[in-house]
Order: structure tokens, then C-alpha cells, then sequence
């Protein structure tokens, strides 16, 4: 029998007392295991949307979104402009049209609707303006059109960031010039079109190539071309309406992004996609920020238990304390032996507390995540697409609906944090005892009263 | 040889200073047997408290064959309790959740005695006070007031003590108990030729030792 053995047998001296104080230091450590895991979920989140999207930077020509606005389109002067750009790994130029009952063969898959309707009010096939009073009344009804995105890399359009999705075929050189076309599921599915169809676009015979599903109705209605096929067949040589251009390193895309605005000037709009990613991944960090006061909290109520049982207990044996020094035991040996009788309850709480915190972490995150995030989630209408980056839009949108994907995942570095933590715990909790205990006379041993 | 000169002691209590004890002046020879009686607070413990260095004393010095024990560090004095001091208290006081045979252990511990002789050690021990194996595995809570006192009584003895300071050992037990627990301790005097200071409220014990001091309001009388 030992000072350490000692301890743990009084640990266990008043099974009740120690039942009650273990069951609350488990609660406290459990949430101490949550919270550090919602932590470290939620950062790895933060780092791995940074990481993913943060080295992307648009370029679109100025008062160009989609296909709205006015404007002219960049050209191939500044696009090799930044192409050469300090830190700019490589670029995607894409260029967007649409086309109309006139241009092709094919008929949309999308429904008109009210909001298309609203959009193509302002078309008008009339040459009959001189009156301009009865233009309006003129015009034939109008039909949803197909959009066309040229492009050097067919990839780019996936709306996920990744690889585009080819349900059929192969896909497209996008560096060539030839009259061949990846086309959206919905559209083939409309206009029966198979790998090695042929359609008409732009009075030239286009064959199809492959054809690709995304899960986005707007995107798979469209089509997607070589570059320079576009560029030729609408006879804007050179002309570009979206880059997207690559930085090396997320460190030196703000730097990208000030160097593109002095050398473009007014002729285009820059986003960075770490700007918008910062934005996004803000409520993350706030819920992370929330788990660092909790693991905070948590350590801190664990150590207070630990420190008012130990006061308590100190107090209740101050006889027993001024005896073991009367017949020699050195304070030392006293503070030690208390000390492993406050590990001993940590360590049993601990042990009941992981576990506990195990079980929890992961709805805890998760109910973390979702509440705090479903206020920056938007939904939109399929078939919809807002003025975005240019063409098809980048895969920014997705960061958002991604967010609320955070995984609880307790790796052993959280244990041992939580492990660290818990001698933290018994450690402060203790050291106030310690202190009682030291200063313990051991005369008192003699007073009868 | 323990030789105390011109001890006093006082105390700062809320209701002013109280001196517990005032120039006590005695001397003890080694192997001898010596009663302390006296009123209630008239002193007694503290002077025992001084003389197992529990306390230090106000002024005055307390020598221990030549070593004045009021002058040694809180470090040398704790070791000084562990290998030259056995108390035995009034109240056994007893480590509740211990058995008999491992709180005479723990005072081995204490003295330096090695892990591995200990248990053979306070089996010996016990069995000499009159503790038989079955009782030495039990609690404090499951023995008597006599067997306690006969624990406490080896757990003093442990480490061949040169002095054994008792406080009323017999103050909490009918008067054939603590007559045994006198001739227990008068014995051991005898035979291991220890120093025995036993404070007393009994006349009859304190008749039957070599020399009694009389305390009263903190001042010696010998008789
Ligand atoms: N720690 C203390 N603080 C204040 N007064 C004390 C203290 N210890 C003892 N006294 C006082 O010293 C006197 C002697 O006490 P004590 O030695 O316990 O007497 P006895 O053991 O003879 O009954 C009493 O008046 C007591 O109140
Ligand atoms: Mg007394």
C-alpha cells in the first residue's frame, strides 16, 4: 500500500458522493469531447471549403452577367493579359450565347414560365419601329432559348468544381475548333438527340459528342462547345464573355485580384471566390468560436466540481490529514495522496465522459451546424439562374448548400486535447485542496474539544 | 536524555493572548516512565505537542539527546515524528478505512521502513500488543476501544521511537481496559527501553510510574 493506492481507495470511500461527483464530471468532460469535435469539424470544414475555392478568380467583362446586361465581350488581348498575370496558374476563358428558333433546329427543354416570359418582354423580331406605338402588340410569342457556352475546358461548367458528369460519349477537346458539342441531358432527352447526333446551330452541322448530366436543370438544358467553334460561329474572334482564371496559392489571390483591376481597368468585373468563401464560411466560424467557449466552459465547471468535491473531502478528513503528518507522512506524501484521489474520480469521469461525448458529438454538430446555417442556405427555382459569374455560372452556390454537410469526426488528436483538458481539470481542482491541505497543523490532532 | 528548558508557549486567539504554557523547565531519562497530570487546560497536550514536535514553542528549547528539536526545520521535524516519536491519542485516531495491519503499515512507510518487510513487521507488531490475524484485517469502526488503543500503540511503536507521548490513552476506556493499556505500555518501557510521557487523569496510573509532573495554568510543580 502506497500513496497512489491509497488514493484510489479513498476515492471510492463514499461510493454515493463519488457516484454524484464522477456523473458530473462525465457530463461536463462529455461536453468538453463534443464541443472540441464540433470544433475541429467545423474548422476542417472552414479550411477545406477555403482550400477548395480559394485559389478561383472570375473575370467578366464590365456590365456583363450571364447573358444579361450590355457591354463588350474581353479580348483575346486581355485574356492572354491574364494568362501572364503574376500567379496565375492557368485560366478557363469561356464565352455564353444563346440560341434562337432561328439559329438552330433544336427546341428548349425549358418551360417559358412567367419569369421567362417577363425576361424576353423586351425582344421584338418587328422591324416596324417607326410609329412605335403598335411594336409591342407586334411581337410573336416568344420561346425559351438554348444557352452555349464555349469553353476550353468542358470541367469548368461542372457546378460542383469538379469533373463534369458524361452520361453518354466522351467529352470535348475544348482547345479544338471543331463542330462537335457536349449536350445537357434534358435537352437530348427533348430533342432525342444520341451520342453521334447530329444538329444545326448557328447554320452549321454539329455533331453530338456526349452528353452530361449535372443535376442542375438550367445547366442541362444548355450545350457546351470548343472555344473556338463558339467564337467562329458567332464571328466574335477572340472574344470572351468569362475567365476564370486559377491563382498558385490562396495566400496570393488577393494580390491577383488588385493586379487584374490595375491592368483591366474599367473593362471588367473581378470576383475572387475567397472573398465569397470567407463570406460563406462566416457562420461556420461562429459556431466554431461557440465550441471554444464551450470546451472552455466545460473545462472550467468540470474544474470547479472537481475543486469543491476535493474542499469538501479535505475539510471532512482534516483530522485524518493532521494524524497521517503527526506519525511522520510529510505533506508532500498528504497533497499527493489527495491529488491521486481527485485524478482517480477525473479519470473515472473521463472515462464515462468520452464515451458520453462520443454518443453526442455528432447530433450535437450537426444540430450546431444546421441551426445556425439555415438562414444562409437559398433555394432556387430549377431552370432559374441569376446574373452569376458568366455562362453557366461558377460553383460558388455550392459552398452554401455544402456548408450544412459537416461531419463529426472524433479523431485521436481530439482525444487527446480532451485527455489533456481532463488532467487540466484535476489538476486545478486539486491545487486549491492542496494549499488546505499544507496548511493542515498537525497539532490540531491533540485538541479533544 | 530529554531536557526541557524555560518553555512557553502562547497562543493568539480572538479573545486575546492565551499562554498555555510559562517557563516550563523538566527533564526525562532515557527508558523512563513519566505522568503529566492536571486540570482540563491547564496545558498538558500542548506541552505533549511541543515534545512531539507538532508545534514549535514560543521560546525556550527542548533538547533530545543534545538536539534541540524546536531549532530543526519543518522538513527534519516531520522526519524527527516519524522515527523518534510515537503518539498514542485519546482517540486511537485510527485511519478509518484502513485495516489494523495497514495502518501500523503506514507508519512504516513513513519511517523508511522497505515495502517488502513492512507487512511481516506490523504482523509482529500487532501480534505483540495482543491483536490476532483475524482482527488485524479488520476496520477501526470493527474493533473495541482497547483493541484501537492497542493498534495505535503499535502503530507508535513502528519504528523503535526513543520517546512515546500519550495523551489520555486511557481516558476513553473503562478502567480494567486501561489498566491493561498501562501495563501494556509500562512493558514496553521496561523491555525496549523507550521513554514513555503519558498524560493522565487516573491517580492510580500516575502513582505507579518513575515520576509525575503536576501542571497548573501552564506552570510546572513536581512532586
Ligand atoms: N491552538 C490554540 N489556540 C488558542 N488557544 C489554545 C490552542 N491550543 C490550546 N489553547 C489553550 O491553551 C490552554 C491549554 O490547552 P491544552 O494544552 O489543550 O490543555 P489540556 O490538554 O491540559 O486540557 C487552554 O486554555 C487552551 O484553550
Ligand atoms: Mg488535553
Amino acid at each position: 500500500m502506497n500513496v497512489v493506492t491509497r488514493g484510489i481507495k479513498n476515492a471510492l470511500r463514499s461510493p454515493i458522493r463519488s457516484g454524484a461527483i464522477v456523473l458530473m464530471l462525465a457530463i461536463s468532460i462529455g461536453l468538453v469531447l463534443a464541443m472540441l469535435v464540433a470544433r475541429s469539424s467545423v474548422e476542417s470544414k472552414i479550411s477545406s471549403v477555403e482550400a477548395t475555392s480559394g485559389t478561383l478568380v472570375t473575370v467578366s467583362p464590365a456590365g456583363v452577367s450571364g447573358f444579361a446586361g450590355g457591354g463588350n465581350p474581353l479580348t483575346s488581348t486581355q485574356v492572354a493579359q491574364i494568362a501572364a498575370t503574376p500567379h496565375v496558374a492557368s485560366i478557363v476563358p469561356s464565352l455564353s450565347d444563346q440560341l434562337g428558333t432561328s439559329d438552330t433546329n433544336l427546341v428548349s427543354s425549358l418551360q417559358l414560365g412567367s419569369f421567362g416570359a417577363r425576361q424576353q418582354r423586351f425582344d421584338s423580331t418587328s422591324t416596324t419601329t417607326g410609329s412605335g406605338s403598335s411594336t409591342v402588340t407586334a411581337r410573336p410569342a416568344p420561346t425559351p432559348r438554348i444557352s452555349v457556352t464555349g469553353t476550353t475546358d468542358p470541367n469548368s461548367i461542372s457546378p460542383t468544381g469538379g469533373t463534369l458528369t458524361i452520361s453518354s460519349g466522351s467529352t470535348i477537346d475544348g482547345s479544338s475548333s471543331s463542330d462537335v458539342a457536349l449536350v445537357g441531358t434534358s435537352l437530348a432527352t427533348k430533342n432525342n438527340l444520341k451520342v453521334g447526333s447530329t444538329f444545326t446551330a448557328y447554320g452549321q452541322t454539329t455533331t453530338v459528342s456526349g452528353i452530361y448530366s449535372s443535376g442542375n436543370t438550367f445547366l442541362d438544358s444548355g450545350i457546351i462547345m470548343p472555344l473556338k467553334t463558339v467564337q467562329t460561329l458567332t464571328t466574335q474572334a477572340g472574344a470572351v464573355s468569362s475567365v476564370k482564371a486559377t491563382v498558385d496559392s490562396s495566400n496570393n489571390v488577393n494580390s491577383t485580384v488588385s493586379a487584374l483591376k490595375t491592368s483591366l481597368g474599367t473593362a471588367a468585373d473581378i470576383t475572387s471566390e475567397a472573398e465569397q468563401a470567407a463570406a460563406s464560411v462566416s457562420s461556420l466560424q461562429s459556431i466554431s468560436s461557440l465550441a471554444l467557449a464551450g470546451v472552455i466552459g466545460a473545462t472550467i465547471a468540470g474544474a470547479i466540481i472537481v475543486l469543491l468535491a476535493m474542499i469538501m473531502v479535505v475539510r471532512e478528513r482534516r483530522r485524518e490529514i493532521g494524524v497521517i503528518k503527526a506519525i511522520g507522512g510529510t505533506n508532500g506524501k498528504v497533497i499527493a495522496q489527495f491529488m491521486t484521489e481527485a485524478l482517480t474520480l477525473t479519470v473515472i469521469g473521463a472515462v464515462i465522459g468520452l464515451v458520453l461525448g462520443v454518443l453526442v458529438s455528432g447530433p450535437m454538430t450537426t444540430s450546431l451546424v444546421q441551426s445556425s446555417s439555415s438562414s444562409t442556405t437559398s433555394t432556387t427555382t430549377p431552370g432559374t439562374r441569376g446574373g452569376g459569374g458568366g455562362g453557366f455560372g461558377g460553383g460558388l452556390n455550392q459552398i452554401g448548400s455544402n456548408l450544412t454537410q459537416v461531419s463529426a469526426a472524433v479523431t485521436p488528436q481530439t482525444f487527446l486535447i480532451a485527455g489533456g483538458l481532463t488532467l487540466l481539470i484535476a489538476i486545478i481542482g486539486s491545487a486549491v485542496p492542496a494549499w488546505f491541505i499544507a496548511r493542515v497543523r498537525p497539532a490540531e490532532v491533540l485538541r479533544t474539544e | 536524555m530529554l531536557a526541557v528548558k524555560n518553555l512557553t508557549k502562547s497562543f493568539n486567539s480572538p479573545s486575546g493572548k492565551v499562554t498555555a504554557l510559562s517557563n516550563v523547565t523538566l527533564s526525562v531519562k532515557t527508558g523512563e516512565f513519566a505522568s503529566i497530570i492536571g486540570k482540563s487546560g491547564s496545558g498538558k497536550s500542548t506541552l505533549l505537542s511541543m515534545l512531539g514536535a507538532l508545534d514549535v514553542p514560543t521560546s525556550g528549547s527542548i533538547d533530545v539527546d543534545d538536539v534541540d528539536i524546536a531549532k530543526l526545520s519543518a522538513h527534519k521535524q516531520t522526519a524527527y515524528r516519524a522515527n523518534q516519536i510515537g503518539f498514542v491519542f485519546q482517540h486511537y485516531n485510527l485511519i478509518p478505512n484502513l485495516s489494523a495491519l495497514q495502518n501500523v503499515m503506514l507508519a512504516l512507510e513513513f519511517g523508511g521502513t522497505p515495502a517488502r518487510i513492512r507487512k511481516v513487521r506490523a504482523e509482529q507488531l500487532l501480534n505483540d500488543v495482543g491483536i490476532d490475524t483475524d482482527q488485524q484485517m479488520r476496520k477501526p469502526s470493527r474493533l473495541s476501544g482497547g483493541q484501537q488503543q492497542r493498534v495505535a500503540i503499535a502503530r507508535a511503536l513502528a519504528n523503535h521511537p526513543a520517546i512515546i507521548l500519550a495523551d489520555e490513552p486511557t481516558g476513553n476506556l473503562d478502567s480494567e481496559t486501561g489498566q491493561k493499556i498501562f501495563d501494556l505500555l509500562h512493558d514496553l518501557s521496561r523491555s525496549e527501553n523507550t521513554t514513555i510521557i503519558a498524560v493522565t487523569h487516573d491517580m492510580d496510573i500516575a502513582g505507579k510510574t518513575d515520576k509525575t509532573f503536576i501542571l497548573k495554568d501552564g506552570k510546572i510543580t513536581t512532586k
